[in-house]
């Protein structure tokens, strides 16, 4: 049986237009080629 | 080795690029976007797979959230990048891009509605959202998960088909349908046990007793009810509808029949009557007939027997008595003027002195009471001339019958006497012998 307000919690506001920029500021970029770097970095260290 | 490395991670972020590819081509939008996160987890530089993700959250409805992929990728590589060509369809039409922001609204402001209990509000302005915006997964999500909310199951079961057809293996999509598939079970076995079994308390005990043997029970004896009620009808159908129609048609059909016969009797005794008619006719006609041959007859007879009579007469060879024979068979009516002139020459010839003699005998008999012989004397008397001696002949006729005991023809005789010479001597002779004495005439003497 669904528990209605815990599937609610599951439903997300959607973007507006107004919050395409702060979205596109906040999006992580992060990927594995960064991950490598940093683990190059520490093993160079 | 490092490049190694880096060759490796673009061979695995192409991989899943791949993945998603296929994926969003069978619209499962949720394991693409999945597999295009993984993607870019791999390479963020993967421009083809931002900008196949930020298709996929086109499609799926997502737009601003598509658009944020597209800039990044126009950000990664300005030129030669078909993110600007999506960027640019986008913001080519503003009122489009405003009826979009005005959708999103609506649906953020439908989680606060639900958060606030006001699930109606929220339904139907969810409504008009999927009419706006019939690609955007969440408001069909959100749409379902209210309906089933308020147990309106068959609509819910509508919003998830179009839901489902959006983005076909979304988890929450299919949790609503797995959801709904259930509900339906528990409600149809509900309602089969509630027709199953019959549920009841008796003291401190529960009792649940299977609905399917009084049912079977009462089955059968309800067949029969109804059979027997479906005859009685039928029954009455036929006795108050048909019967009276059929009958009705017979008494017409017979009473057609009888006014037949009725004409046909009518006509029949018409003609009985004009045959009887006619038959009574040719009877009377055949009594003429035979009325005209007696007489002619008669005639004949008549004219031979006086012709019989004057011969004998002529001859002189025959007594009275054979001459008086033959007269008495001439019919004088008979006979034209001639033949009753010598009839009556005859009569007085013969008749007369004849009477004369056998009255004289008569008269003798009955004084020395010979009286039977008297009788044939005196009748041979009043058949020649009856009225002989004026009347005197038929008194003396009588007194003979009254002395030889037959009453009858006494009576008969003076009464004779009586009608025919009335006011005479004879007449009162007559009267002094119907009183019963009948010493008179003859016998007086």
């Amino acid at each position: 049986m669904l528990d209605f307000q815990e599937e609610l919690k599951k439903f997300k506001p959607s973007l507006e237009v107004e919050d395409i920029e702060d979205a596109v500021y906040q999006e992580n970029l992060s990927d594995m080629t960064d991950l490598l770097r940093e683990v190059m970095d520490q093993n160079n260290k | 080795m490092e490049y190694e490395y880096k060759q490796k991670i673009i061979y695995q972020s192409n991989y899943w690029y791949n993945d998603g590819l296929r994926k969003a081509n069978m619209h499962d939008l949720s394991g693409a976007i999945v597999s295009l996160r993984r993607s870019l987890q791999y390479n963020r530089d993967n421009v083809a797979a931002r900008n196949l993700l930020g298709l996929v959250y086109y499609g799926r409805g997502e737009v601003c959230e598509g658009l944020v992929e597209w800039i990044i990728s126009k950000n990664f590589k300005a030129k030669d990048n078909i993110a600007n060509y999506f960027i640019a369809s986008i913001q080519s039409s503003e009122s489009e891009l405003e009826n979009y922001n005005q959708v999103v609204k609506k649906f953020n402001q439908c989680l606060n509605y639900c958060q606030q209990d006001g699930e109606d509000l929220a339904i139907i302005q969810l409504k008009k959202i999927v009419v706006e915006q019939p690609n955007f997964l969440k408001a069909h999500q959100l749409l379902a998960l209210l309906y089933l909310h308020t147990e309106q199951y068959a609509r819910a079961r509508q919003t998830l088909r179009t839901a489902r057809k959006i983005d076909t293996t979304n988890e929450q999509t299919l949790l609503y349908m797995h959801e709904l598939t259930q509900l339906r079970g528990k409600k149809l076995k509900d309602q089969t046990q509630k027709e199953e079994t019959i549920t009841y308390t008796l003291g401190n005990e529960t009792i649940i007793q299977p609905v399917s043997a009084r049912i079977k029970e009462a089955a059968g004896r309800n067949t029969i009810l109804n059979i027997l009620l479906g005859i009685i009808v039928g029954a009455a159908f036929v006795w108050f509808l048909i019967v009276p129609a059929v009958v009705t048609s017979k008494n017409h059909t017979t009473n057609r029949q009888l006014v037949e016969y009725s004409d046909q009797i009518a006509a029949k005794d018409a003609e009985i009557s004009a045959q009887k008619s006619a038959l009574a006719e040719y009877r009377s006609t055949n009594d003429e007939s035979e009325e005209t041959v007696q007489t002619a007859a008669s005639t004949s007879d008549s004219y031979e027997n006086l012709m019989l009579a004057s011969s004998q007469y002529d001859s002189n060879q025959y007594n009275n008595s054979t001459i008086a024979e033959a007269l008495l068979n001439v019919k004088r009516a008979a006979l034209g003027a001639q033949g009753q002139a010598r009839y009556d020459e005859l009569v007085q010839s013969v008749f007369t002195p004849l009477c004369d003699e056998l009255y004289a005998t008569a008269v003798s008999q009955i004084q020395v009471a010979n009286y039977a012989s008297a009788i044939d004397s005196l009748n041979q008397v009043v058949s020649m001339i009856e009225g002989y001696n004026d009347g005197a002949a038929l008194l003396n006729l009588g007194v003979a019958y009254a002395k030889n005991g037959d009453t009858e023809n006494a009576t008969t005789r003076f009464n004779q006497v009586v009608e025919t010479y009335p006011n005479t001597d004879i007449a009162a002779a007559a009267k002094t012998a119907l009183g019963g004495d009948s010493n008179v005439g003859a016998a007086a003497q």
